[in-house]
C-alpha cells in the first residue's frame, strides 16, 4: 500500500518535473560521455577521435533518452488508455452485452438523475431570498387542541412585533383575492396584503420605484400598489413609465409606486399563492376585531437558534393568553419558511427518490450481473492471458475499466434521458407542487448525475473484480470447464427479488391508497357540475340587500337556462380550499369551552338538491331566512350526532361565536361533505343562509344535463349582462376539482407503478441471465444426469428448485425492507396499513412467480441437453 | 558486435547487477558499468541504453535514490544509493537467482555420468 502511494506520487512528480528530468538526462547522459572520452584519451586517442568514439559508443543520444524517458513515462496512464482501448474492443466484440449493460445503466442514472432534479428544486435548493436560513413564519398554536399552525390575530401579531426580541423583522401577510378593472372584461386577480418592510426583509429589492415606507400602514394602509413583474408586463405593456399610474383594485384607485423584478418569487404557503400585487397592510380597529387570520414572516437575529426566537414568541403568547380571554389555550410556534413552503411535498418526494435509488441499485446489480457473465464467458481467455504473464491486478483493472467504459457510455445516455424526462416530470407534477419553477437540471444535479454514475461503475466494476477475479486468478489447467455445482450469481438473484420486493410493494401500496381515496364516498355527486366564481365590489353593493339581490337574479337566469338541472350558490365550493369553520355547541348547555370544531359555510335552499346531498331530517332554508330574520342552520350528520346523539337535533340552538355571537335554530340535517379533500375524514358543518348572511363572493354550482360547455359561455354572459364590471373566474367542473385533490397521490403512485415495473422487469432479465448461465455451465452434469435416466421434469425441479430457493430468501429479505420503508411513508397511506398483506402476499407472490418464470426457459433448456454432452470431449 | 565471450547481461539480471554495484557503495552510472565490468571480468558489457532505464526504473520502484555529488576528480555526477527496500529486494533476487541457476545446471547435467 505504502509502495503504491509511493508509486503513485512519484509518476505525479515524474509527470510535473518533465522538464527538469529532462535536464537532469542530458547532465547524467554529458557526464557519462565526458568519462568515455577520458577513457579513450588514456588509451591513446586524440581528443577529438575520443569524443566521436563515446558517441558513437553511446549508440544515440535519442535513442537512449527516449528509452530512459519511458521509464519516466506515467505509466498507469498509458496502461489506462489501453485498457480502454481494450475494453471497447471487448464491448465491441460482445454488443449485445454493451447494448444492454449501457441502457441498464442509463435507466438507472436517468431516473435517478430527473428524480434528483425535481428534490433538488423542489427541497434542496436555498429560497431565493437573503439568508433564506432565517426566515421563519410564526403561528399561533393551540396545544391542547393539537392545533399547531394556527392564522394570528391582529393584537397578536402587534404584540409579537413589539415585544419580541428575537427578530431583526416581522411582517404580517393576507392574501387579497381582487377585482382589477381592465379592458375588455373586468378581471379576478390575487395580489396580497403585506406590511412595510416585507420586501427589505426577504432581502428583495424593487425593479422601478420603490416598496412600501413604514408610514403607509397607517389606517390599514395607504392605497398604493407594488406590481409584480408579470402582472406589469401582462397590463402595462412592461411601461417603464408605469410608477405614480393608478390601478382600479376592486372599484378603489390605488397609486402604483413600484414593480419587483422577474426574479421575485413570492413566497406562497397555506391559503398565499399567486401575488400580482401587493399594497400594504396596517392593523386597524376594525381588523383588529376580526379575530386570527393572518399570516407572519419573520427574520431572525443573526446567530440565534431558532429554538430562542421560540421560547421568546411563547413568552409574550403566555402573557397575551392572561390578558384577554380570547386568547385563553393559545399559545405560538414557529416553522422554517422553507419547511413551510415544501411542507407536505417532503415526503412523497423524498419517498420517490429512495425508490429511485432503489431502482439505481436494482440497474448496478444488473450490470455488475451481466458483467460477471462476460468475464466467465472470457474464462478462458482470462486464464490464456494470466498464462502468459498478465498479471492478476492488470486483469482486474481491465474488468473496473471495462464497466467505467459502460458507465461513462450508459452516464451520457441517462443524462439525455433526463433532461427530457425533467421536463416530462415537471409537466406531470400535481398543480399544487411548491417551487416547481426552480426545477432544472443544472451544475448541482450534473455534479450528482456523475457521482452516481461514478460511484454506479465502481460498484459494478468492484463486484465484477472481487467474484469474477477468482476466475481471473483460474490457472489455465482448471479453466477448461469443470462442473460448477455452486450456483455463480445467487446473491445477485437474492438481491434483485429483495430490491424488487422492496419498490413493488411500496407501489402496491400507494397504489391501493390512491384506489381507496378514488372510491372515497365524498358525500356529493360531482358528475356534470359546473362551479364558477362570482365577486361583487364597488359601491353598487354596499348593502346586503343589493348582494343579495344581485346573486337572486344570477341564480334565477342560470336556473332558466336550457340543460341547467339545479344551480346555487355556496361561500366556498366543496374541494375549493380551506374556509371558515369555528369552535361551537348546544346553546342549552354550560359553555365550558366549546370543543367541537366545525366548518362554516353559507349556502342557499337548493344547494343540497343540486349536489345531491341527502337532506337526513327537517328542512332546507326558506324565505324565512330574510335579512333580518333570527338565524337558522342546518348541521351536517357528524355534527349532530356528536352534539345530540340520542334526540332530533331539529329544533335545537347551537352557540356560535361568530357575528358577535349568534344562537341559530337547527332546521335541518344534511349528510357529510367532504369539503376539503377525499383524505380528511369529513368533521362537523354547518351550513347558514346566504340570504343571511350576504357574502361579497359566492361559488355557483351548477347541474348540467349535458357537458356543460353551452352553461359556462351562459354564465358569463348572464353576469355581464346584470353587470359589466364582475368579472366570473374560477371556471370549472366540480369533478376537474376533485381530481386535481388526488393529483399528488396520483402522481406518487404512478411514479411509484412505473418503478415498479421496471424493477420487476430488471430482477426477470437479471435471474433469467444467472439461470441461464448457470444452465449453460452445467450441461455436462445434467447431460450426465439424463444419461443416467433422469426424466425431463427432474431436471427442470433441479434449476428450479435453485431458483425458488434463492427467491424465497429475496422475499423475505424484502419484506423486512419493505415494511420499514413503508413504516417511513405511513403519512402518505389510506385506507392500507403499512403492513398490508394484501400488497405483502401478492407481491411477494409476484416476485416467486417472476423468478421462476424468468429460470423457466433455462430450465426447459436444460431438460432438452442431450446424454450425448456428457461423452462429448470439450471443445 | 560484441567481441566473443563477451555479451549482454542475461535478460532480467541487470536490475539485480546494478543493485549488487550499489551494495559496495554510492555510485554514478558511469561508475556503475565500470563496476559490472571489471566485476564479471569485463564478460558483460552493459550498454547506456539498458543501463539508465534501469537506474530511472529501480529509482521509481523505491529501490534506489539518487542525488548530485561531487566525484574524486570534483566532477558533478548523480549518484545513486540502495534503499532498505533495494537491499531487501537484492536478496529476494539473489535467492532465486541461485535457484534458478542451480536447477539450470541440474537440467544441463541430466544423463552425464556423476564424476
Amino acid at each position: 500500500m505504502r509502495a503504491t502511494v509511493r508509486d503513485v506520487l512519484m509518476r505525479l512528480r515524474g509527470l510535473a518535473q518533465r522538464r527538469s528530468m529532462e535536464s537532469r538526462l542530458d547532465d547524467e547522459m554529458r557526464f557519462h560521455v565526458d568519462m568515455l572520452t577520458e577513457q579513450h584519451v588514456r588509451a591513446g586517442l586524440s581528443a577529438t577521435e575520443a569524443r566521436r568514439k563515446a558517441l558513437t559508443a553511446f549508440g544515440g543520444m535519442e535513442r537512449f533518452k527516449e528509452d530512459a524517458r519511458d521509464e519516466y513515462r506515467n505509466r498507469l496512464l498509458d496502461e489506462l488508455g489501453q485498457d480502454i482501448r481494450y475494453a471497447i474492443r471487448v464491448l465491441r466484440r460482445n454488443p449485445g452485452f454493451g447494448v444492454a449493460a449501457a441502457l441498464t445503466f442509463a435507466l438507472g442514472i436517468g431516473a435517478s438523475t430527473a428524480i434528483f432534479s425535481v428534490v433538488h428544486g423542489v427541497l434542496l435548493r436555498p429560497l431565493p431570498y437573503e439568508a433564506p436560513d432565517r426566515l421563519v413564519v410564526l403561528w399561533e398554536s393551540q396545544p391542547a387542541r393539537g392545533n399547531d399552525r394556527n392564522v394570528v390575530s391582529v393584537p397578536n401579531f402587534e404584540a409579537w412585533r413589539s415585544s419580541a426580541r428575537s427578530f431583526e423583522r416581522m411582517a404580517a401577510l393576507v392574501p387579497l383575492p381582487a377585482t382589477i378593472a381592465g379592458a375588455p372584461s373586468p378581471e379576478h386577480v390575487m395580489g396580497a396584503e403585506v406590511s412595510p418592510g416585507y420586501f427589505e426583509m426577504l432581502g428583495v429589492s424593487p425593479a422601478l420605484g420603490r416598496t412600501f415606507a413604514s408610514s403607509e400602514e397607517r389606517d390599514g394602509g395607504d392605497d398604493v400598489v407594488v406590481l409584480s413583474d408579470g402582472f406589469w408586463r401582462s397590463h402595462f405593456g412592461a411601461d417603464r413609465r408605469v410608477v405614480g399610474r393608478t390601478l382600479l383594485i376592486d372599484g378603489r384607485p390605488h397609486t402604483i409606486v413600484g414593480v419587483m423584478p422577474p426574479s421575485f418569487d413570492p413566497p406562497q404557503f397555506s391559503w398565499l399563492i399567486d401575488q400580482a400585487f401587493w399594497r400594504p397592510f396596517g392593523p386597524t380597529d376594525n381588523n383588529r376585531g376580526w379575530g386570527r387570520f393572518l399570516l407572519v414572516v419573520a427574520r431572525v437575529k443573526r446567530d440565534l437558534p431558532v429554538s430562542a426566537a421560540l421560547r421568546d414568541v411563547q413568552g409574550i403568547a403566555a402573557q397575551r393568553a392572561t390578558e384577554d380571554k380570547g386568547n385563553e389555550g393559545w399559545s405560538a410556534s414557529i416553522v422554517s419558511l422553507s419547511a413551510q413552503i415544501t411542507g407536505d411535498t417532503r415526503l412523497p418526494l423524498l419517498v420517490l427518490l429512495g425508490a429511485v435509488g432503489l431502482l439505481l441499485l436494482m440497474a448496478v446489480t444488473n450490470v455488475a450481473n451481466l458483467t460477471l457473465g462476460l468475464v466467465r464467458r472470457r474464462e478462458h481467455e482470462l486464464a490464456v492471458r494470466r498464462a502468459i504473464g498478465a498479471t492478476g491486478g492488470r486483469l482486474l483493472r481491465q474488468i473496473i475499466t471495462q464497466s467505467a467504459v459502460v458507465g461513462a457510455v450508459g452516464c451520457l445516455l441517462g443524462f439525455a434521458a433526463a433532461v427530457g424526462g425533467v421536463r416530462a416530470l415537471v409537466a406531470l407534477l400535481p398543480p399544487d407542487t411548491p417551487r416547481s419553477g426552480s426545477i432544472r437540471v443544472d451544475a448541482p444535479v450534473l455534479l450528482f448525475t456523475a457521482s452516481i454514475s461514478v460511484i454506479a461503475a465502481l460498484a459494478v466494476g468492484a463486484v465484477a473484480a472481487l467474484r469474477g477475479g477468482r476466475n481471473g486468478a483460474t490457472s489455465l489447467r482448471e479453466s477448461g470447464g469443470r462442473a460448477a455445482a455452486r450456483l455463480r450469481g445467487g446473491s445477485l438473484v437474492t438481491a434483485e427479488v429483495a430490491l424488487g420486493l422492496v419498490l413493488t410493494v411500496l407501489a402496491g401500496l400507494t397504489l391501493r391508497t390512491f384506489e381507496k381515496l378514488r372510491t372515497v364516498d365524498l358525500g356529493f355527486d360531482s358528475e356534470r357540475v359546473i362551479v364558477a366564481r362570482v365577486g361583487v365590489s364597488g359601491p353598487r353593493y354596499q348593502t346586503p340587500a343589493a348582494r343579495t339581490a344581485f346573486f337572486d337574479e344570477v341564480l334565477s337566469r342560470v336556473r332558466a337556462l336550457p340543460g341547467v338541472q339545479a344551480a346555487s350558490a355556496i361561500s366556498t365550493r366543496p374541494f375549493g380550499g380551506m374556509g371558515p369553520a369555528t369552535p361551537l355547541g348546544d346553546a342549552s348547555a354550560a359553555e365550558t369551552g366549546d370543543s367541537v370544531v366545525a366548518d362554516v359555510r353559507y349556502a342557499d335552499a337548493e344547494l343540497f338538491r343540486t349536489l345531491r346531498v341527502p337532506l337526513v331530517a327537517g328542512s332546507t332554508f326558506d324565505s324565512r331566512d330574510a335579512l333580518d330574520a333570527p338565524p337558522r342552520v342546518i348541521v351536517n350528520r357528524t355534527l349532530a350526532r356528536r352534539l345530540w346523539p340520542s334526540e332530533s337535533p331539529i329544533g335545537k340552538r347551537l352557540r356560535v361565536p361568530m357575528f358577535n355571537g349568534i344562537v341559530p335554530e337547527v332546521i335541518g340535517v344534511v349528510g357529510d361533505v367532504h369539503l376539503m379533500d377525499a383524505r380528511t375524514p369529513a368533521r362537523g358543518a354547518i351550513y347558514l343562509a346566504n340570504a343571511r348572511f350576504p357574502m361579497d363572493a359566492l361559488d355557483l354550482v351548477v347541474r348540467a344535463s349535458d357537458d356543460g360547455a353551452a352553461v359556462v359561455k351562459s354564465l358569463r354572459s348572464i353576469v355581464t349582462a346584470i353587470d359589466p364590471a364582475l368579472p366570473v373566474f374560477q371556471v370549472t367542473m366540480l369533478e376537474t376539482l376533485v381530481g386535481r385533490a388526488l393529483a399528488r397521490d396520483r402522481f406518487t403512485a404512478a411514479l411509484l407503478g412505473t418503478f415498479a415495473l421496471v424493477s420487476l422487469l430488471l430482477a426477470a432479465v437479471g435471474i433469467y441471465g444467472v439461470f441461464a448461465g448457470d444452465v449453460a455451465q452445467r450441461r455436462k452434469e445434467i447431460g450426465i444426469r439424463v444419461a443416467l435416466g433422469a426424466p425431463s421434469g427432474g431436471v427442470i425441479a433441479l434449476v428450479m428448485r435453485r431458483a425458488v430457493t434463492r427467491a424465497a430468501l429475496g422475499v423475505a429479505l424484502g419484506s423486512v425492507g419493505a415494511l420499514l420503508a413503508a413504516r417511513a411513508m405511513r403519512s402518505l397511506l389510506f385506507g392500507v396499513g403499512a403492513a398490508d398483506p394484501v400488497s405483502f402476499v401478492g407481491v411477494a407472490a409476484l416476485l416467486v412467480l417472476v423468478a421462476v418464470a424468468a429460470t423457466l426457459v433455462p430450465a426447459l433448456r436444460a431438460a432438452r441437453v442431450s446424454p450425448l454432452v456428457a461423452i462429448r470431449v470439450d471443445h | 558486435m560484441a567481441e566473443k565471450g563477451r555479451g549482454d547481461v542475461l535478460q532480467g539480471t541487470l536490475d539485480m547487477l546494478v543493485l549488487k554495484s550499489l551494495q559496495l557503495g554510492p555510485m554514478h552510472g558511469w561508475g556503475i558499468t565500470e563496476r559490472l565490468e571489471t566485476g564479471s571480468e569485463r564478460v558483460f558489457q552493459v550498454g547506456q541504453g539498458s543501463l539508465y532505464p534501469a537506474l530511472y526504473r529501480l529509482e521509481r520502484q523505491g529501490y534506489i535514490a539518487s542525488d548530485w555529488g561531487v566525484t574524486e576528480n570534483n566532477r558533478q555526477a548523480r549518484f545513486y544509493k540502495l534503499t532498505s527496500s533495494g537491499r531487501k529486494r537484492l536478496a529476494e533476487e539473489r535467492a532465486t537467482w541461485a535457484r534458478m541457476s542451480r536447477a539450470v545446471e541440474l537440467v544441463l547435467r541430466m544423463g552425464e555420468a556423476e564424476a
